[in-house]
């Protein structure tokens, strides 16, 4: 008898604790996460990101803005097709295993048993992308050099997890079959991935997608989110979407499910409502969308001022004869970039017109025609005494493919070099053949033979305007430098925009280039510190260059 | 006869028992008349839900016909026969899962051979209809394109339905429609993936990857010819 009064108490006890709020939707959501086919496809998912997004974005610079939206693109789309697939797949198994009789006799209503189903595929989704959210952000903490992780594209993708999970549910419970997932999966990746091509300028609804980052077909710019903060706006457009688009659907399908209980119709109603009131505010408020200074999309109604003030950074310089002073983020690049600037800072160095300090900046961006994004390097407020301060913008701040640090150091060189020398030689109407010999020829002895072609140089310089073929839709124009202005590397060439200055091949010009790029370094220099200012004004001619 | 017969949930259909008793009888005979075969032929069908499968492919490719009347960047062309091919694949490996395990398996002595038909007749009726359905509009790879896809990512399927069971043979082809589209941005967004397993990314005339392509297809083919998907006790889900 006083064993047989614990094990008659023992239902009792479990009868209480079930009592207690949550307790059997937390069993029974227990039940359901050690039995979803979500837990099966994470290998397949962890493959895919590994294959299509974590190697890409590790190959990126590690910076902060460049591979959250990386991560952001990249999970969307290596997540969609699994876990509509799956989550239809769950949403289909009572009529595949032939229960809903058997489960509609059961004391808990059908929704909110359901609504378990949904949510146990919907953390493994969720687990699964923490995980590779936790590699990606880990590494690139150990690598980044300034700054720290964004959390807007984070919460997106994860909020388009979530409503991919319910679009997927709803699916697989209102058209039960073996084909609604495969179905279902693949029609929500053709359209996430596949409607972007209806994103045409910087004013689309289609921004509202979750694989949208920035301005479409524009590429990875490292320059975006770097020098002015990371713009909320889209993100805050996306996520109320997103959250309106899973309410409608969980909303609607406890509609759909709420036998009898007047109430709980009603709150589904008033949910699903509610959901596509936001999801429609949100579209619509994407159509307002506009590409911003700063390279970043900016909606009116969503947007703080405050993003518009620059972030205040300490500069990482190099003590090089002409001090070299880039962002923090960009710290990384900055011994080779200076390595290969030196030869030519050391050809001009104290020299009358040469910059006397050399600093990055940020760019300015302007839509162009269709998906085009004009970026030129933004200029100095008028009368800001910067005269001798040389402004640059290195190779990444333009979009285009990813570099290495020796190609981004070797183009920022090339683009910077002829910039550095026209302040010197001069640059203005009427440049004479001395101007252009001194200039060519100095170009050559800075190691800048690629070029031109060296001693046997040829014109390589490409159209204007032409900037980082592939870094955006190989159908479409991606982005184009606005000007190639001053410091800027955006034309296709290193000497783009100085063709003036260039002595032509073949020409007198050009053979005294050559000669005067074999004099020793130190007589260029002395001859240089004598003859600049008459050079400057015009007054030396090809015979008189040693 | 047809209570012995059950799935794995324990369930027996109509389609099934007949199915069943035309197999068994079959298995007894030792030539079959051609309406027996007949009927065990519209039987396999209909178990398979190959009448869906047909339809969802049919389907596929009027969606691809309709598809390709609009302008497509040079993304939207390369991905969209990849995309509808990958769903034709995955409907195909989806008709190998059996709703009446091992019961079937003993008494059909047929069923390899109805297996290859059904896997065949599908396959080439989705090669058939995507290239139909490319007739006269710009299809990125054309038949060729179409026949290597179709036929590789179908192979995948059905090695999936081998291994996972069929119901979900479908995540094979739908996880290597996200490899293709990846490997075809890589063409232009260096470094671009060359493997030859990876042939959607590969030009037509590629024969690394028509081999592989092929390859996987044959493999797949001869595996669920011979063993079917596996029957799970229980699925996931």
């Amino acid at each position: 008898m006083s064993v047989a009064v614990p094990e008659a108490r023992k239902p009792a006890a479990r009868l209480r604790s079930d009592r207690r709020p949550g307790a059997s939707a937390g069993r029974l959501l227990r039940l359901e996460l050690r039995h979803n086919a979500m837990m099966w496809l994470l290998p397949v998912v962890a493959v895919l990101f590994w294959l299509t997004t974590y190697r890409k974005t590790m190959a990126m610079a590690p910076m902060w803005n460049l591979r959250a939206a990386s991560l952001q693109s990249g999970a969307v789309i290596d997540f969609i097709t699994p876990v509509v697939g799956a989550a239809a797949w769950m949403g289909t198994r009572e009529a595949r295993r032939r229960t809903t009789d058997l489960v509609a006799t059961v004391a808990r209503p059908p929704w909110s048993r359901l609504l378990v189903t949904w949510a146990a595929t919907t953390c493994w989704a969720l687990a699964g992308y923490l995980g590779c959210l936790a590699v990606v952000y880990g590494v690139t903490a150990r690598q980044a050099s300034w700054g720290g992780p964004l959390w807007w594209p984070v919460a997106v993708a994860a909020c388009a997890l979530v409503a991919f999970s319910a679009l997927g549910f709803a699916a697989g419970v209102l058209i039960p079959g073996r084909f609604t997932a495969p179905v279902v999966g693949i029609a929500s990746f053709f359209v996430l991935a596949l409607s972007t091509e209806l994103i045409i300028g910087a004013t689309s609804y289609w921004y509202v997608s979750p694989v949208v980052t920035g301005p479409w077909d524009a590429g990875p710019d490292a320059g975006v989110a770097t020098f002015y903060p990371y713009l909320p706006d889209l993100s805050i457009a996306q996520l109320m979407f997103l959250s309106g688009l899973t309410l409608a659907v969980l909303g609607a399908l406890a509609l759909g499910r709420a036998s009898g209980a007047g109430r709980v119709r009603i709150a589904a109603a008033s949910v699903a409502v509610a959901g596509l009131l936001a999801a429609g505010t949100a579209v619509r408020l994407a159509g307002t969308s506009r590409l911003d200074p700063h390279g970043m999309i900016a909606i009116p109604a969503l947007h703080d001022a405050a993003n518009d003030r620059p972030i205040l950074y300490t500069p990482v310089c190099r003590e090089t004869a002409i001090p070299i002073c880039l962002n923090p983020a960009y710290a990384r690049y900055l011994p080779a970039v200076a390595t290969a600037l030196r030869p030519v800072i050391d050809e001009v160095a104290g020299l009358p017109g040469a910059p006397g300090r050399i600093i990055e900046v940020g760019a300015t961006y302007q839509q162009g025609s269709g998906n085009s994004v004009a970026i030129s390097l933004t200029q100095p407020p008028r009368g800001s005494g910067q005269a001798s301060v040389m402004r640059i913008l290195l190779p990444d701040q333009l979009g285009g493919p990813t570099l290495t640090t020796s190609q981004l150091a070797a183009q920022a060189a090339s683009s910077t070099a002829p910039e550095i020398l026209a302040r010197v030689v001069g640059n203005g109407s009427g440049v004479t053949p001395a101007q252009q010999a001194v200039w060519t020829g100095l170009l050559f002895a800075a190691g800048q033979k690629a070029v031109v072609g060296g001693p046997t140089p040829e014109r390589v310089i490409g159209p204007p305007g032409i900037v980082s073929p592939g870094s955006g839709s190989p159908g479409r124009g991606s982005r184009a430098a606005g000007s190639p202005g001053p410091g800027s590397p955006a034309a296709g060439s290193p000497a783009a925009g100085y063709q003036e200055l260039l002595a032509p091949k073949g020409s007198q010009a050009f053979a005294v280039a050559l000669r005067f790029r074999a004099l020793p370094a130190a007589v260029r220099y002395r001859w240089l510190m004598t003859h600049l200012p008459a050079l400057r004004a015009g007054q030396i001619t090809l015979a008189q260059i040693p | 006869m047809t209570a012995d017969v059950k799935n794995a949930s324990g369930h027996v259909g109509p389609e099934g028992a007949g199915l069943t008793a035309s197999v068994a009888g079959l298995a007894g005979r030792s030539r079959p008349g051609w309406r027996a075969l007949a009927r065990v032929v519209r039987l396999h069908a209909a178990s398979r839900r190959v009448p869906g499968a047909a339809a969802v492919i049919i389907g596929c490719g009027v969606a691809l016909r309709i598809a390709l009347i609009g302008h497509w960047d040079a993304y939207g062309a390369l991905q969209l026969p990849l995309v509808v091919e990958s769903l034709a694949a995955a409907t195909i490996a989806i008709t190998t899962a059996s709703p009446l395990g091992e019961a079937e398996r003993v008494a059909g002595r047929w069923l390899p051979a109805l297996r290859l038909a059904t896997t065949l007749a599908l396959t080439a009726l989705a090669v058939l209809a995507l290239s139909l359905a490319g007739y006269g509009a710009h299809l990125s790879g054309g038949t060729l394109g179409v026949l290597r896809n179709v036929a590789g990512v179908t192979g995948l399927g059905l090695l999936c339905a081998v291994l996972l069971g069929g119901g979900l043979a479908w995540t094979g082809p739908t996880g290597y429609l996200i490899a293709g589209v990846y490997g075809l941005y890589t063409q232009w967004h260096p470094p671009a993936i060359t493997t030859p397993w990876l042939w959607p990314a590969r030009p037509t005339h590629d024969l690394g990857a028509a081999l592989c392509a092929g390859m996987v297809f044959i493999v797949g083919l001869a595996l669920v010819t011979m063993r079917g998907a596996w029957d799970r006790v229980r699925e996931p889900g």
